[in-house]
């Protein structure tokens, strides 16, 4: 009898079909390799230009203060580095796991390091893997710092510095830290030690994990 | 093209919920397709007459499985943004066990009881009351079984990661055993056939 | 004379078989078309959503959902009910699987209504009482419920979603729930032979 797919019953067909789909994998590769996305490079040079992507920190702290939440607060730092100090709300993802799923593509996500370099690393690799929503906080942890936490106002400072800087000093206690007045350093190292790890009073820590409903069955 | 959809945001929570409905219409109609309306026949697969659980599971899990390998491959799907149920294999095991005999004996699983009691299955109900008073159980000893529960983690976990092996090999491996299944199946079927009229 | 009366008891038996024919629920589909279906169902929610099917996890939310107004207290001590209430900012039965859930439902009953066979009965084999089929099916579903929780999902969860997936536990799992029930089926055997 000669063979023909004709003479096959529907099941045989399907068993063929799927048996060979199947057969084929094991030459295919990875299928985790298949995803690329393209960049828009025009858009994103435009993004960088006009710094869009950047986070104020009087901003962020103000989010925090009134107790925002419809952005998560990502701390690209080392773990030993995250547990001595980090900024109220933030979680810990590291650079290389930062693309693992942990975040949505839809969300608002804002990265801060120490510095800039890591964050715009990170802020380039989401991007690229098609996050929507990515920001840097601007200057990092340094202008965190220097900003919200130790604010300084120098001597001889203009009236109007002065009354900015009475809202800083606001700011600064809430988060634990401590305004400096006058331009020497001598008088304001030593009270510059890190906040504790301590919640400020109003701020409800953003537990990642728990806040996340499970996907599963 | 970027899917999964929802996790690229092309829709938002609320639309995700219409979703759910639509696939769970799907999801109800090939069950009930299939016969999962029937406890009997369900039952049947564990007495080796009727191995229609076995045919249809592993029809749709390597559907899927080779589905969703190939629109992975093209680029179409990001597989690594796929949810997997993280491993806990003890508890996993265990939990498994006390499943199946809850299967055999009540006659139904989750899904299939909903659509038993869809289509007027009045025992479907009772086990249904069964699953509402075995999980508020396991809620309230909850804190004893915790640490049992969260025992032995391997973390998202897939078949061929562990082994070491291509994802592409493991895909070919388990059509190959489903398909040498259904065959054997139809073989136990007709041997239990026959073995029934005999007696 | 006789002729008519031929017609007349043709056409009654015309009628009976047609009301037989409504009422006689169709053969199930083939369990390969079935299942191909089901598969594919399985295919397009991790395309558009990312995520497999599910079940146990809705009757958790309802559970949950249920406690929480009974005593608003209580689930908030316990993680397990903290896990399907969220951040407290919206309802735990506004769920996926809640939803997925109520369209398995709908779906079902679809199908069933489609094929006639939405029919009031009790599943069993002949050679037990309806009272002992309520009471295998009531523990069998305390079984399944905790058995479910403690594995992370359930046959649909683990066994299909997981089982596609390729997961570890999943498949581990899928043994076990076979495993488990082949070796308990003898001592049920009267409820279903």
């Amino acid at each position: 009898m000669k063979f023909s797919l004709n003479n096959l019953t529907i099941n045989q067909k399907l068993a063929l079909i799927i048996g060979s789909l199947g057969f084929l994998a094991v030459f295919a590769g990875s299928p985790y390799k298949g995803f690329t996305s393209t960049i828009d490079s025009e858009e994103l040079a435009t993004i960088v230009e006009k710094e869009v992507d950047h986070v104020p920190p009087e901003e962020l702290a103000g989010w925090i203060i009134t107790g925002k939440a419809d952005y998560r607060l990502i701390d690209l730092r080392k773990e030993s580095e995250f547990l001595e100090y980090h900024i109220p709300t933030a979680e810990n993802i590291q650079l290389p796991s930062i693309s693992d799923g942990q975040l949505n593509r839809t969300e608002k996500i804002i990265l801060y390091s120490d510095g800039g370099i890591h964050s715009a690393q990170a802020w380039f690799l989401l991007k690229a893997n098609g996050y929507k929503g990515v920001y840097i906080l601007r200057g990092g942890l340094e202008d965190w710092k220097d900003k919200i936490l130790f604010p300084r106002l120098p001597d001889n400072a203009p009236p109007t510095e002065v009354a900015a800087f009475e809202k800083a000093k606001l700011v600064s206690t809430f988060f634990g830290g401590s305004p400096q007045i006058g331009g020497a350093a001598a008088s304001g190292v030593p009270a510059m030690a890190l906040p504790k790890l301590e919640a400020p009073a109003g701020v409800q820590p953003k537990a990642g994990a728990a806040k996340k409903k499970k996907e599963g069955c | 093209m970027n899917a999964p959809f929802f996790k690229f945001g092309l829709f938002g929570d609320d639309v995700s919920l219409i979703v759910a409905f639509v696939i769970g219409i799907g999801f109800g109609f090939f069950l009930e397709r299939a016969g999962f309306g029937s406890g009997r026949k369900l039952a049947a697969q564990f007495y080796f007459t009727d191995l229609t659980v076995f045919k249809v599971m592993f029809t749709a899990i390597i559907t899927a499985m080779v589905g969703l390998f190939w629109l992975s491959w093209v680029g179409l799907v990001d597989l690594s943004l796929v949810y997997v149920t993280p491993t806990y294999i003890v508890p996993q095991v265990v939990g498994g066990l006390i499943l199946g005999v809850g299967f055999v004996v009540g006659g139904y699983c989750p899904g299939t009881s909903c659509v038993a009691a869809a289509t007027g299955k009045l025992d479907a109900f009772v086990y249904l009351g069964g699953i509402i008073v075995g999980i508020f159980v396991f809620g309230e000893v909850f804190p004893l079984v915790a640490g049992f529960y969260e025992s032995t983690p391997m973390g998202q976990v897939t078949v061929p990661q562990h082994l070491g092996m291509p994802y592409g090999i493991m895909v070919f491996l388990v059509v190959l055993t489903a398909v040498g299944g259904f065959a054997g199946a139809s073989w136990i079927e007709k041997k239990m056939a026959t073995k029934v009229k005999e007696s | 004379m006789s002729s008519s009366e031929k017609t007349l008891t043709i056409d009654n038996a015309a009628v009976h078989k047609r009301t037989i024919v409504a009422r006689e629920a169709q053969p199930y589909w083939n369990p390969y078309i079935a299942g191909l279906g089901l598969g594919l169902v399985l295919l397009s929610s991790f395309v558009i959503m990312g995520r497999g099917l599910g079940a146990s996890g809705a009757f958790s939310s309802l559970l949950a959902a249920t406690v929480n107004t009974v005593t608003p207290s209580h689930p908030a001590s316990n993680s397990f009910y903290a896990e399907y209430l969220g951040d407290g900012t919206k309802s735990p039965l506004k769920d996926w699987l809640v939803f997925e859930v109520l369209g398995a439902i709908a779906g079902g009953f679809i199908s069933g209504l489609l094929a006639g066979r939405v029919r009031k009965t009790v599943e069993k084999g002949p050679r037990i009482s309806v009272r002992t089929r309520f009471v295998f099916a009531f523990a069998g579903g305390i079984l399944m419920g905790f058995g479910a929780k403690l594995a992370r999902g359930c046959t649909s969860g683990q066994a299909l979603t997981g089982g596609a997936l390729l997961g570890l536990g999943s498949w581990a799992f899928m043994l076990a729930v076979f495993g488990g029930a082949y070796a308990f089926a003898y001592f049920v055997r009267r409820q279903w032979t």
